[in-house]
């Protein structure tokens, strides 16, 4: 497995790899000052202890509320319940106070935090505020950009409250993680750009870490994906959840994911 | 003090001029996604005083043909790229003047701002010419760092006050 990882990650960092509009992670870059984005994400895992599938819809609006900050308002809907039925939401912001620039170029660094609330019941030791849990994350992200090559890594802390009075967090798990990303983008077409209207296809790879604070149980996740760039102004995501490791109990980490943006440029002031 | 001193005594011989901007050939920094590119030519595309925008998406060039009669400063540029997320890598401007004194430390005021000539052989400039903004947020932070030294003879360069442009004819 450490070889299969050794392999994977100098094959991405010597052939593949792409910008830095991950797929499963924010990057240290902020939208446009003013610019309104909406995204809807949707994922389908494989149930792995019952048969069929975990579907989640994750509506979300994201604003450009100056140069460094960023601000998302998001909606879980997952079929949990058998029917789609709206669990919770999640407000995020992120702060961006590094930025060296260069031609073609550029490192940044950014502080991000998100508050979620989730009703669902809680069914497994992995915490996760984007649709599972209440609770909150906050990290730091670092993003290089090199003309086609986009790297980014980030470091965080969440932790999970009690969903409801019914769903309470388990006393008996582990309430707090530290989460690390890391993350590799590349742009593959074009190779010289014509226009705002040709499609950017990129290609990303992209690792997911959690460790349990409290008995340092841990998953690590890879995410391969394809991005298509639509008339510079909307994106396509598809990308595959393949846990690599995991010694906590997870009910579906392995399945697709979908995601789909339009930005919508100079809306507000 | 000098350096008050200097600026004072720029002031009383400055003179003014009716010189507006009417191209810039910018180009930014920190970016090669054309969505990127795109959150910039909206920004300048936005903006009444703007005719129209071209892209060069490879060397992320924007060229910019300005109405007559506008008021911008190099400062509105650069705030346009900034707000997009960017930052200005060169500011090249193409200003119609109408017999301007320029040369080392000479300097015109206009209603945007002051213009004070730096690196500039003596000279007078007519009809349109292309100078370079030299100042800091107007260059990489590379080229920057080595203007300061070489421009430590001119007081109001490091003052970087957003209101007085060094420009070089080129």
């Amino acid at each position: 497995m450490k070889q299969f990882l050794i392999f994977v990650l100098l094959s991405v960092s010597i052939n593949v790899s792409a910008q830095e509009l991950f797929v499963v992670t924010e990057p240290a870059s902020n939208m446009p000052t003013g610019s309104i984005g909406l995204r809807l994400a949707q994922s389908l895992m494989k149930e792995k202890y019952k048969p069929g599938n975990n579907y989640h819809v994750m509506p979300e609006i994201m604003w450009g509320a100056n140069k460094n900050l960023m601000l998302h308002v998001a909606a879980f809907i997952s079929n949990r319940n058998k029917n789609l039925i709206t669990e919770g939401g999640s407000i995020y912001a992120k702060y961006r106070f590094l930025s060296k620039d260069d031609l073609h170029q550029h490192f940044r660094m950014a502080a991000f935090g998100r508050v979620s609330l989730n009703n669902s019941d809680i069914h497994q030791e992995e915490i996760n505020t984007m649709g599972h849990n209440s609770g909150f994350e906050t990290g730091i992200v670092a993003t290089q950009l090199i003309n086609r090559i986009a790297i980014s890594t980030s470091s965080s802390f969440e932790k999970a409250t009690n969903n409801t009075e019914t769903y309470k967090f388990p006393a008996s798990q582990s309430n707090s993680a530290t989460n690390y990303t890391l993350s590799f983008g590349r742009l593959m077409y074009p190779n010289k750009y014509k226009s705002y209207k040709q499609t950017n296809i990129n290609l990303m790879m992209e690792f997911m870490g959690q460790t349990l604070n409290r008995n340092g149980k841990s998953f690590l996740d890879i995410v391969p994906s394809f991005q298509f760039i639509i008339n510079s102004q909307a994106r396509i995501d598809v990308a595959y959840v393949k846990e690599i490791y995991s010694n906590m109990l997870r009910t579906a980490p392995n399945g697709l994911y979908l995601k789909l943006e339009y930005s919508f440029f100079n809306v507000t002031k | 003090m000098k350096n008050i001193i200097t600026l004072i005594i720029i002031g009383l011989f400055t003179i003014e001029a009716n010189a507006q901007i009417s191209k810039a050939e910018l180009v930014a920094t920190g970016l090669t996604c054309s969505m990127c590119s795109n959150a910039i030519n909206k920004q300048f595309k936005a903006m009444p005083e703007v005719e129209n925008v071209t892209t060069d998406l490879n060397s992320n060039t924007f060229t910019i043909n300005l109405k007559k009669g506008n008021l911008l400063s190099p400062k509105s540029f650069k705030d346009k790229v900034e707000k997009a997320g960017f930052f200005v890598g060169s500011l090249i401007l193409t200003i119609p003047f109408d017999n301007i004194k320029a040369g080392d430390n000479l300097s015109y005021n206009s209603k945007e701002g002051s213009y004070i000539f730096v690196d500039t052989k003596p000279q007078t400039l007519r009809g349109e010419v292309k100078v370079q903004v030299l100042d800091k947020g107007f260059l990489t932070q590379k080229e920057y760092k080595k203007l300061q030294k070489t421009f430590s003879k001119y007081p109001s360069y490091a003052a970087n006050n957003n209101k007085n442009f060094h420009l070089k004819t080129l």
